[in-house]
């Protein structure tokens, strides 16, 4: 390891931020110290504070409390512009390039050379050439940005916050766009970049990576800081263990159910993405009647995909799907709804609901053409208004009357809105997509209570959940999704978090053997902070 | 079929070249709302605005060029009324095109009636045409020469426009920035450049082009105003942008296109029994098949990524060892 | 429950009802300008739109007249904003829809009141299949219905002058214009001396049979849930293409209908001139009605009688522009559009009088 300087470049003290909108404790008195010319990796499950805190860092939020001194003098960091200033400068996880124009271009985008206004084309694609030289990141300065794959792009982003003299780089899951040989480059150009002397810090879940590319690693959980260790001095095992490690243990009471035959048959499916990479890679799995089976890891991972696809909002590239013994490839979303499939959707503002109308007319979009509710092409206004008395009353759902407006509804309320209409009528699959984010105790467990009811009626239950404490509470089977692809699977029993959070961040069995190694070896191994 | 032929006259392209003009003038300004990411649709309004002001403004200073500047002038007040309501209040933008549209339609003819009596047209002798011009040394050039000498001001104010917004657009910083802000504005705004500014400025600039394509029709063509003058030339402006794909060598193209179609409609009814509207129909409908050309090319464009996936896909499982599958 | 809705549609009518006064002070204010007697103004303005003479002769029957084919193209338009898509194809459309009612009046010769129908669902079939095409250009192709819909009415526009120019063309007379449709084909009015007859009866209808679709049958709310929230639609498995595409024939369908009213209730005949703007004036009935039918029918006669009131009030009794209708109209809009400087006073305007009411009771609990 290279010497580094005792002053660090950057520290954070105390930083504390509560966002009342959702009231989360993003961060809470977080202290962040980063060595001048390291590799520093800010790792945390999704919530757990990172993204606020590098946001804090950046000048895009204000925090309620706490310091940020650069280079030992206390600065005050309001606006990205100062951020810039300080010679922080931020590669986001969604670019912000303008795609007809040239790499040079958009480099020097705000701060193009100019004599009187004319602009010198030949001039700016030598200034970039030298750029990319000088950092040993070749680009072609005249290549137009929608020509180019995503990890030239980000590329360019980079050299775009380098020109802009920053000494400091902070990537937000940079690797999250990337395949697997390009994530080697971007290693590459990282260790290049901190041999030159610049800090780099990266904001990533995936400890694989962590392990080979960062000096020191940075772990927060639910908006604390853990700990900070060097990644010499440490393992996959045991930054996981910090990552999710759990006080307490919430499990809820379930029947000893034995499950049936498969209502749902995953078999090797891809699907990919906007840009034509891969979002899901051949995945295979099973849902059975009577269990819950989880679908765990960070977001971004494929799981919104995998959603799409066995709902049927979008198609598959590759490979097949059964419900219930028959295949579905071909079938819509209203015909896999009408073979007794329900969708708990992650957003429930804008895909669960329609906020613009009434009670009533959210609760049948998926019904209104049963024979119940229409009838000749015209609607049964009374038979539709009775329905919504009625899961009104067994839901309890407070402040919503038919033919009322349901967008004043509390968080709460209306995901019982959407779990009230997608669980009546007895699906035999449900997928459950986050189903608890952003609401209180008393509405998680009563998702919780109903999930589980379901289950022990007989159905089988898809949680896709990003929430370690919610898969390891409900699940009777966890699968990790990593990068499209199933990392692994686990039989809740016996599971411990700490082995499903090694899953999530990246790692394999061998890493899972090592956890279970070290675990045999009892408390021997003493955990420095 | 000879008569047909005989329409193909230097006094043709002449005519085609001046109906063209207000098309093209209010079309730059289209465009360069549209690359700045503000569409506007409102140009019919700023060019009757133009109309109307230009013709009152030469009566009153004596003098038609002053009357062109008034116009110029108005216009870009009316683009910065727009702008500032676009801005401040959030109003849609076709709403907001259809309401100028519709007020300025009527309080034109408003005011020249409050002004000049239960009129309905209004012109006044002392109004001077705009003169056309005649180049010296243009004009000599054979074959070419009548076709570029002898159109009045504004014409060649145009065709300077035209240039201008090319180089301005393509070749100097600010008219990057526009194109910018149009394309991703959080991109732009992130280095700092003031996208309320560009399109503010765009919808100013625009509005003097259109008013000033207006003041052509009043003080440069018919000497007089009335009711909806501009009578739709607002709109093809806006065809004429979207055919030109807002490039304002496209835009100049796409304005003679319709110049011409316009001329040639008007000559060929003397010659033949061919219907003049359905040579008017020709720029209408090939910029219909513009935007299906574009709506083409972007769908094309996202089902190619996901067919070179699956592409992939069976190449992989091709090259799989005998793996049956399932 | 009841105070709820009042509520609601009080919130829903309160901008609207602010920028039509808004609208009629700035009427006041051009008056004066103008120095002409502001209250009498008024007066003549409503009398002469919306008033009724004392033998009976009521200007509001010929307001309800020049309201039929904006109440037509309005909820056009409103059945297209709803499913959402922007489109303003009405004016063309309409054209299309007269052209035919226009050649079929004469070109075919049936008995009495099927002459009439067949026209009516003719003129319905071609403004559909005109609405149609924008509506699959962008379903399948992702072609803006806004642009499309621009570009059709042009070309409506001008095929419709060449057939009334050429083909259809009746005599050689300086403004071109079709044949007089048979009799047979002519919607007969109610009053001697006016227009206003069967076509305002079938606007009636239109807006009730409106409004059921959009809110009571299966097809209107798969419209209206695809145009409010296409996520929603999606997942909730709406098939939202279809219906983005029925949406656009019924829009062409009211519109074409719109238009052979105008024909066969009104003019008789097409002819160079026949387009007013009646689409658009039926665009801006839609905004102005809050895209509702019942708002449509609303404004649509609210415009006509104050347009009417201008022409005939304004003008003639008091020498005043008639224009000023029209203007007016279109600042109207304007301000319906502005609509958010309202919420802001509004908003403001509460909070004032709450923090009166929470210091009063500060001074109550001593």
């Amino acid at each position: 390891m290279k010497d580094v300087p005792m002053t660090p470049a950057i520290e954070m003290k105390g930083i504390t931020k509560y966002f009342a909108s959702t009231q989360v404790r993003a961060n809470e008195h977080v202290d962040f110290s980063v060595e001048s010319g390291e590799v520093h990796a800010l790792v945390g499950e999704n919530g757990a504070g990172k993204t606020t805190l590098m946001n804090i860092l950046y000048g895009l939020i204000k925090p309620d409390s706490g310091e940020i001194i650069i280079d030992s003098q206390k600065v005050q960091i309001n606006h990205p512009d100062d951020a810039i200033r300080q010679g922080i400068g931020m590669v986001h996880q969604h670019f912000k390039l303008v795609p007809s124009f040239t790499v040079a271009q958009n480099i020097l985008l705000g701060m193009e050379p100019s004599q009187a206004g004319f602009l010198n084309q030949q001039n700016e694609n030598k200034l970039v050439d030298e750029l990319a030289r000088k950092f040993n990141l070749p680009v072609d300065p005249a290549a137009r940005i929608w020509d180019l794959p995503v990890s030239m792009q980000q590329r360019v982003e980079i050299l775009k916050v380098l020109e802009r003299r920053a000494k400091i780089l902070v990537l937000d899951e940079p690797t999250a766009v990337l395949t697997p040989q390009e994530v080697n480059e971007l290693i590459t150009v990282i260790r290049g970049l901190s041999k030159q002397g610049y800090t780099i810090i990266f904001i990533t879940h995936k400890l694989i990576e962590v392990m080979s590319v960062a000096d020191r690693v940075s772990v927060m959980r639910a908006g604390r800081m853990i700990g900070t260790k060097k990644v010499s001095e440490t393992s996959i095992p045991e930054l996981a263990r910090m990552m999710v490690g759990r006080e307490v243990l919430l499990r809820v009471k379930k029947k000893q159910v034995h499950p049936g035959e498969a209502v749902l048959d995953v078999r090797d499916i891809s699907l990919s993405d906007v840009n034509g990479l891969a979002a899901i890679s051949h995945v295979s799995f099973q849902v059975r009647k009577g269990e819950i089976v989880a679908i765990a890891g960070v977001s971004g991972n494929g799981q919104t995909e995998l959603v799409e696809a066995i709902s049927g909002m979008i198609s598959l590239d590759g490979g097949e799907i059964l419900f219930k013994g028959k295949s579905i490839n071909e079938a819509s979303v209203r015909e896999r709804r009408e073979l007794g499939m329900a969708h708990i959707p992650e957003d429930r503002m804008v895909v669960g609901l329609n906020l613009q109308t009434t009670l009533d007319e959210n609760l049948i979009v998926s019904k209104y053409n049963r024979s119940e509710f229409s009838r000749y092409g015209f609607l049964l206004m009374q038979a539709i208004s009775q329905f919504a008395e009625k899961v009104v009353k067994a839901f309890s759902i407070a402040a919503a009357r038919p033919g009322e407006g349901i967008a004043m509804l509390s968080g709460g309320n209306l995901q019982k809105v959407v779990v009230g209409r997608e669980l009546s009528g007895n699906p035999s699959f449900i997928i459950a997509n986050q189903p608890t984010r952003g609401l209180d105790v008393g509405s998680i467990e009563f998702v919780h209570k109903t999930l589980v009811e379901e289950r022990d009626k007989g159905a089988g239950v898809l949680l896709v959940s990003v929430e370690l404490d919610e898969v390891m509470a409900l699940s009777d089977r966890i699968l990790v999704l990593y990068r499209g692809k199933i990392q692994g699977e686990l039989e809740t029993a016996t599971a411990t978090e700490e082995e499903v959070g090694i899953l999530m961040a990246g790692g394999t069995l061998e890493d899972l053997k090592q956890y279970s190694e070290d675990k045999e070896q009892g408390e021997n191994r003493e955990v420095k902070s | 079929m000879e008569g047909f032929f005989s329409v193909f006259t230097v006094e043709l392209l002449n005519s085609g070249i001046r109906l063209a003009t207000p098309i093209l003038l209010a079309a730059l300004g289209g465009a360069l709302c549209n690359q700045a990411g503000v569409l506007n649709l409102a140009l019919e309004s700023k060019m009757l605005l133009g109309a109307f002001v230009g013709i009152l403004a030469a009566y009153y200073l004596g003098n038609s060029y002053g009357g062109l500047l008034v116009a110029m002038v108005a216009g870009g007040l009316l683009g910065l009324l727009f702008a500032f309501l676009y801005h401040k209040y959030r109003v849609d933008l076709v709403i907001l095109a259809i309401a100028f549209n519709l007020i300025i339609v009527e309080l034109t003819v408003f005011v020249m009636r409050a002004m000049f009596g239960n009129v309905g047209t209004w012109s006044d002798p002392s109004i001077a045409r705009i003169p056309d011009i005649e180049i010296p040394f243009l004009k000599d050039i054979p074959f070419f020469g009548p076709l570029l000498s002898g159109y009045n001001i504004i014409v060649y104010f145009s065709w300077l426009a035209t240039i201008i917004m090319f180089v301005v657009l393509y070749k100097m910083r600010s008219g990057r920035h526009l194109r910018a802000v149009g394309e991703n504005k959080s991109a732009a705004e992130t280095v700092g450049i003031n996208a309320i500014l560009l399109q503010t400025l765009a919808l100013v600039i625009s509005g003097a082009l259109a008013a000033l394509g207006g003041a052509f029709l009043s003080i440069g063509h018919l000497k007089l105003f009335t009711r909806n003058m501009s009578n739709g030339r607002g709109w093809i402006a806006i065809a004429a942008a979207m055919f030109g794909v807002n490039h304002p060598v496209g835009v100049f193209l796409a304005s003679l296109f319709f110049g011409f179609a316009d001329a040639f409609s008007v000559r060929i009814q003397n010659v033949t029994d061919l219907p003049p509207n359905l040579v008017k129909l020709l720029p209408n409908v090939a910029t219909l098949l513009v935007l299906i050309i574009i709506g083409l090319r972007s769908k094309l464009a996202l089902s190619m990524a996901r067919r070179r996936f699956r592409a992939q896909l069976r190449a992989e499982e091709a090259a799989l060892p005998g793996e049956s599958s399932t | 429950m009841k105070d709820g809705r009042f509520r609601k549609l009080l919130d829903a009518i309160l901008v609207p009802l602010l920028a039509v006064l808004s609208g009629l002070v700035l009427m006041g204010i051009l008056i004066l300008f103008l120095r002409k007697p502001l209250f009498e103004s008024y007066a003549v303005l409503f009398a002469n739109g919306f008033g009724c003479r004392e033998y009976g002769n009521c200007i509001f029957i010929t307001a309800l007249e020049r309201a039929t084919p904006i109440i037509l193209t309005g909820l056009s338009a409103v059945v297209a904003f709803r499913s959402g898509m922007f489109s303003i194809g009405q004016e063309g459309q309409y054209l299309l829809g007269a052209a035919a009612a226009a050649w079929l009046g004469y070109a075919i010769h049936l008995p009495p009141i099927l002459h009439a129908l067949v026209i009516i669902l003719a003129a319905m079939l071609v403004g559909a299949g005109y609405g149609w095409i924008p509506g699959v250009l962008k379903v399948k192709l992702g072609v803006n219905e806004l642009l499309a819909t621009i570009m059709l009415n042009s070309i409506a526009a001008l095929i419709v002058e060449y057939l009334v120019q050429f083909p259809m063309r009746a005599d050689t007379s300086a403004v071109a214009h079709s044949p007089v449709i048979d009799e047979s084909a002519q919607l007969m009015s109610f009053l001697p001396g006016s227009k206003w007859g069967v076509g305002f009866v079938i606007a009636v209808i239109a807006v009730v049979v409106v409004y059921y679709y959009l809110w009571r049958t299966k097809p209107g709310y798969e419209q209206r849930m695809a145009g409010q929230s296409r996520k929603f639609a999606l997942f909730g498995g709406i098939p939202s293409d279809n219906s983005a595409v029925r949406a656009m024939l019924i829009s062409g369908a009211l519109a074409g209908l719109a238009g052979a009213i105008e024909v066969m209730g009104v003019h008789r005949r097409i002819m160079t001139g026949f387009s007013v703007g009646l689409g658009f004036d039926g665009l801006t009935s839609a905004i102005l009605g809050q895209v509702h039918p019942i708002g449509v029918f609303i404004v649509a006669i609210l415009f006509s009688g104050l347009k009417l009131g201008a022409q005939i009030g304004l003008q003639l009794k008091l020498d005043i522009p008639r224009e000023l209708g029209g203007t007016i109209i279109g600042f109207i809009v304007l301000f319906v559009a502005a609509g958010k400087f309202y919420e802001q006073s509004i908003v403001r305007a509460r909070a004032w009088s709450t923090r009166k009411q929470g210091s009063n009771l500060k001074g109550d609990s001593g």
